[in-house]
């Protein structure tokens, strides 16, 4: 709007959320060059679904470039911000999840500039900006226009590159999809037999270069990761300009879970018509008893979710509140699902814990929890608290301070007092927001187990007696607590069990599951892991007979490290 | 085109793998190698099973297929028992001397996994890196340093590409200060030791 650059970037279910302003933006266009970085996750490392965003160009009408290795990203951000400029129009940057956690080697070809414009003047273009059916109608013709060129004209590397014109059996692959398909046939010794197109814009797809490359072929196959976007622009294109040739695509390349080497090196001998065999023999998985135990992630030690989780759950027993239902949020705590704490029944959606309650809340008569952390609050969980209090729902807000948003790296949010670019700010403290709705608002300091009990069975009573009720749990996240030890040179205390008095009941294992806790081969006693104990005291807390005591007290100071 | 050198690190979320992954490629650039590194990060290294896979050698495509494995380096014994799965009967795997169960679960030991491994006549190098960290510095928090180390002195097919030299200056674009120079002293210590068990 302002003649500045820009870039947004988010993961591929972030481009839900923005997907109202994505459609405009479509339509409105650009006065600068604009790219939405935005990276899929085929095979789920670490989301709740595997979609596929180069559809979101589709919808949007907007061009999808897609890298085929971080040195391509380099490279085609470059290109992309130029074709943005081109058309005045954004343009969606589609990675994935292995091509933006690879690191490579990357030559620089020019040094990055050092005068940055990042001032600009607002640009008063009404018909632009103010999309009222008037506007949009205008704007939708010139979006089109737009569209159509670039699928006329842009069909070049690198957007486009065609290798080897003219064979009888063509391989068509987008993004990292064409890195396997290099190697697979490199391997093969075969990388002269197919016409190979590295498509780099996969939408919307030029035709030009595709009819090039399949006018003279058989038989061809398309190499793409999850859904068959390509597929179905390549078949019409097919159609349109009159060539039948034997297509094949996600009928041979699986649609499920992210492709590698391995997997594209059997479609292909499927595609050659070859019996499917790889050149690698790998080892069955080793025989032992017991078996090696799956390892999802888990709390760190120290992890203030685990004090909480435990906390409520004694409190609900105390407070009688019978079975609750805890819908879930999206964040480490959503690792409560797990044994032994199963606080966490739902997770579907960033802040959907609190609107998933407020149903619930509705159409059942269980008692119900909303989990949510801290950064999910400050972003999603305001409206819907509101909601619950002003419509009337009936379900306790539980909401996780640590101070970061933990999982995706501690980056600091409206909580801990700093900018998203690191400069420091006020604190926008979440209980005074809770209670200015209408809450009775409880805060815990889940390290001290015994007090927070009893002020969560408290909250539970009032709960109990229809008050509208939030919990505000505040500890700082354990990984930043170990950081800020180690930079101001603090020692956390160590705990230990004591052998001769502990019975062995479990009672530090089995409701906890510290990682730091460890019950060893052949003994039924459990142990501390001192090198793993972040001292946050919740076993010694919890032991009935005082068998767990400090090792080592830690610096006269060390509380500083958790506030 | 040259055959890639392809390297699983695994372990458990927290170990410093990715770091390891950082020194490897820092050293790869030193060397002039090509490499690519894939990691996995967010939810995955809270605790959880983590592998990083490094390539060294022209090639974009960064994943390495099961059974194409030349060396696994396991930071934990659990699951360098369950990466077996990327080893061929020519992988070397080089193995921390450390069992770190899971909270709540059955597992089995670390002697049965470093028998089970050598039925299968697999190369196998077992070294306390834990130990030798918590030497020189007063915590594991060297362990990955330390197994790089060793591994440095016994796989001769790395060290033709990155060599021990290549490491170190690498270190000092990860570490600084302080943690460099205790690093420094915890590979080369390590690197000893490798050389005796070659």
């Amino acid at each position: 709007m302002s003649g500045v650059r820009s870039l947004v970037a988010m993961k591929h279910v972030g481009v839900n959320v923005a997907a109202d302003i994505l459609m405009s933006s479509g339509y409105a266009g650009t006065n600068a060059g604009f790219i939405v970085v935005s990276a899929d996750d085929p095979g789920q490392h670490s989301s709740q679904n595997e979609q596929d965003n180069r559809w979101y160009g589709l919808i949007s009408h907007i061009p999808v470039v897609y890298p085929s290795s971080p040195r391509d990203a380099y490279k085609l951000v470059k290109e992309a911000y130029k074709l943005s400029e081109k058309y005045g129009h954004p343009v969606i940057f589609r990675s994935t999840t292995r091509i933006s956690h690879t690191r490579q080697i990357i030559q620089l070809e020019e040094k990055i500039p050092f005068e940055k414009k990042c001032k600009g003047k607002f640009d008063r273009n009404i018909e632009k900006w103010v999309l009222v059916p008037a506007h949009g109608r205008k704007q939708k013709k010139r979006m089109m226009r737009v569209w159509k060129t670039i699928m006329e004209e842009e069909g070049r590397p690198p957007f486009i590159t065609v290798y080897n014109p003219g064979r009888r059996r063509a391989i068509i692959a987008d993004g990292i999809a064409f890195s396997h398909v290099a190697e697979a046939v490199e391997m093969m010794g075969k990388r002269d037999e197919f016409t190979l197109v590295k498509v780099n814009l996969p939408v919307p797809l030029p035709y030009k270069p595709i009819v090039e490359a399949l006018k003279d072929a058989k038989e061809a196959l398309i190499v793409e990761e999850l859904d068959p976007v390509l597929e179905l622009q390549v078949k019409k294109i097919l159609y349109d300009n009159g060539l039948s040739i034997d297509l094949h695509g996600k009928d041979i390349v699986p649609e499920n879970g992210e492709l590698d080497l391995d997997t594209v090196y059997k479609s292909l001998k499927e595609f050659m018509g070859e019996p499917v065999t790889t050149p690698w023999k790998p080892m069955k998985p080793l025989e032992l008893t017991p078996k090696i135990p799956p390892r999802p992630p888990v709390m760190c030690p120290g992890c203030p979710h685990r004090n909480t989780f435990f906390i409520v759950k004694v409190a609900a027993n105390k407070a009688r509140l019978k079975n609750p239902v805890f819908t879930g949020d999206i964040g480490c705590y959503t690792l409560g699902y797990q044994a032994p704490f199963y606080t966490q029944m739902t997770s579907l959606e960033m802040g959907g814990s609190i609107g998933v309650a407020h149903g619930l809340s509705k159409v059942t008569d269980e008692p119900v929890i909303a989990v949510i952390g801290d950064s999910t609050f400050y972003h999603a969980g305001i409206p819907g608290s509101i909601n619950i209090i002003y419509n009337k729902g009936h379900a306790v807000v539980l909401i996780l301070d640590n101070y970061y948003t933990a999982m995706t790296g501690h980056q600091p949010h409206p909580g801990t007092g700093k900018t998203a670019m690191g400069e420091e700010t006020y604190r926008v403290p979440i209980e005074k927001i809770m209670e200015a709705l209408g809450y009775k608002t409880y805060v815990i300091n889940p390290m001290n187990v015994k007090e927070s009990i009893n002020k969560v069975a408290e909250a539970f009573e009032e709960y109990k007696k229809g008050a509208p009720v939030a919990i505000v749990s505040r500890m700082k996240c354990a990984l930043e607590a170990l950081r800020d030890a180690r930079k101001l040179g603090i020692k956390l205390p160590v705990y230990t069990i004591l052998e001769d008095k502990c019975t062995g009941c479990m009672a530090c294992v089995n409701p906890i599951a510290c990682p730091a806790i460890m019950v060893p081969k052949g003994s039924n006693k459990p142990v501390i892991i001192a090198e793993l104990c972040a001292g946050c005291g919740l076993c010694a807390q919890v032991c009935p007979f005082n068998a767990i005591v400090l090792k080592e007290p830690g610096s006269p100071d060390w509380i500083k490290a958790w506030y | 085109m040259k055959e890639r050198y392809n390297i699983i690190l695994a372990g458990v979320g927290g170990q410093g793998l990715l770091t390891l992954g950082r020194i490897l490629g820092n050293a790869a650039i030193i060397a002039g190698e090509e490499i690519t590194i894939a990691e996995t990060h967010g939810l995955s290294q809270r605790g959880g099973s983590l592998i990083v896979q490094i390539r060294i050698g022209p090639g974009e495509s960064p994943m390495i297929p099961r059974g194409a494995a030349h060396l696994i380096i396991g930071l934990e014994a659990l699951e360098t028992g369950r990466q077996i799965v990327y080893a061929n009967e020519n992988t070397k795997i080089v193995m921390n001397e450390f069992l770190w169960p899971p909270p709540l679960a059955l597992y089995p030991d670390i002697n049965q996994i470093i028998e089970k491994i050598r039925e299968r006549g697999l190369k196998l190098y077992v070294f306390n890196a834990n130990k030798l960290s918590e030497e020189l510095t007063g915590s594991i928090i060297s362990a990955n340093v330390a197994l790089l180390g060793y591994t440095m002195a016994i796989d001769d097919e790395l060290s033709k590409r990155i060599s021990i030299e290549q490491v170190d200056k690498a270190l000092e674009k990860v570490f600084r200060g302080k943690v460099l120079e205790m690093n420094r002293r915890v590979l080369w210590r390590a690197y000893e030791e490798g050389g005796k068990n070659k």
